[in-house]
């Protein structure tokens, strides 16, 4: 394959912007840090206002924790009709958020109509099921190293 | 309960409500896992399953509206969208050619 080394290709960083990579936050509750992950979202110009709504009610029917300390809200069905342009971002509560008994450093937060993303959160699912790469998430403190982690394997398709 | 064949799956249906989050994520890491078997993995929305699919899986808080959607298609139920031991379990079953519940 490519030995080309550039960590952060166009199509990742028009889906993920550096200014949506927000690395030392707090959040009182689960509530709180998904109302922060859908005003970033909102900042970004991803969404409409009620998406955030639509994000809080997909986490009251089934949670988006998904493991290693890593959750990634985002709407339902209905609320697919509040996302203006595809656009995720990543939120970091290095003193965690308890997620209904989880403990949550990293919020990836989605809002999607299309599958743009797919490649990306491919990507994500392979560095949570490799426990070291998973901590170092959990532990990035710059956007490069959240850049680095999250470029798509060029060998997936 | 029913005894399937995994060597029968071809086409694996990961199901949540959008179809835009965790279903993405586990279906990728089953495409992966898969890719040898000759399984086509998609991820779909719950409400539009499509009904030629061989095996469900989805979220424990979404089977009923899966079986609502394919009243004749297996639903597995997990809990965790990594590392689920029953998703494991079939995924292992569908790799060896072997026999599972669901």
């Amino acid at each position: 394959m490519s030995n080309e080394t550039d960590p952060t290709p166009a199509s990742l960083s028009a889906l993920l912007a550096e200014t949506s990579i927000r690395l030392d936050l707090t959040a009182s509750n689960k509530e709180d840090a998904i109302r922060q992950t859908g005003a970033a979202l909102l900042e970004a110009g991803a969404i409409d206002a009620s998406y955030t709504n639509a994000m809080l009610e997909r986490e009251r029917s089934v949670s988006t924790f998904v493991g290693e300390g890593v959750a990634i809200p985002h709407g339902t069905l209905s609320g697919k009709d509040s996302v203006i342009n595809d656009a995720l971002v990543v939120l970091r509560f290095p003193d965690g958020v308890d997620w209904d008994g989880n403990d949550v450093r990293v919020c990836v937060g989605i809002a999607a109509r299309g599958n743009g993303h797919i490649a990306l959160l491919s990507q994500l699912a392979t560095v949570l099921l490799d426990p070291d790469r998973a901590a170092a998430l959990r532990a990035a403190t710059t956007s490069s190293l959240v850049y680095e982690l999250l470029t798509p394997d060029p060998e997936d398709e | 309960m029913a005894t399937i064949d995994g060597s029968s799956i071809k086409k694996l249906i990961v199901a949540c409500d959008a179809g835009m989050g965790s279903s993405v994520m586990l279906a990728s890491t089953l495409k992966k896992q898969l890719a040898k078997n000759g399984v086509t993995v998609e991820h779909s929305p719950v409400a539009s399953i499509p009904s030629d699919a061989d095996l469900v899986f989805t979220h424990t808080g979404l089977a009923d509206r899966a079986r609502h959607t394919v009243p004749d298609v297996p639903v597995v139920p997990f809990q965790l969208f990594l590392g689920d031991p029953a998703v494991a379990k079939i995924v292992k079953a569908i790799q060896n050619g072997e026999t599972f519940e669901a």
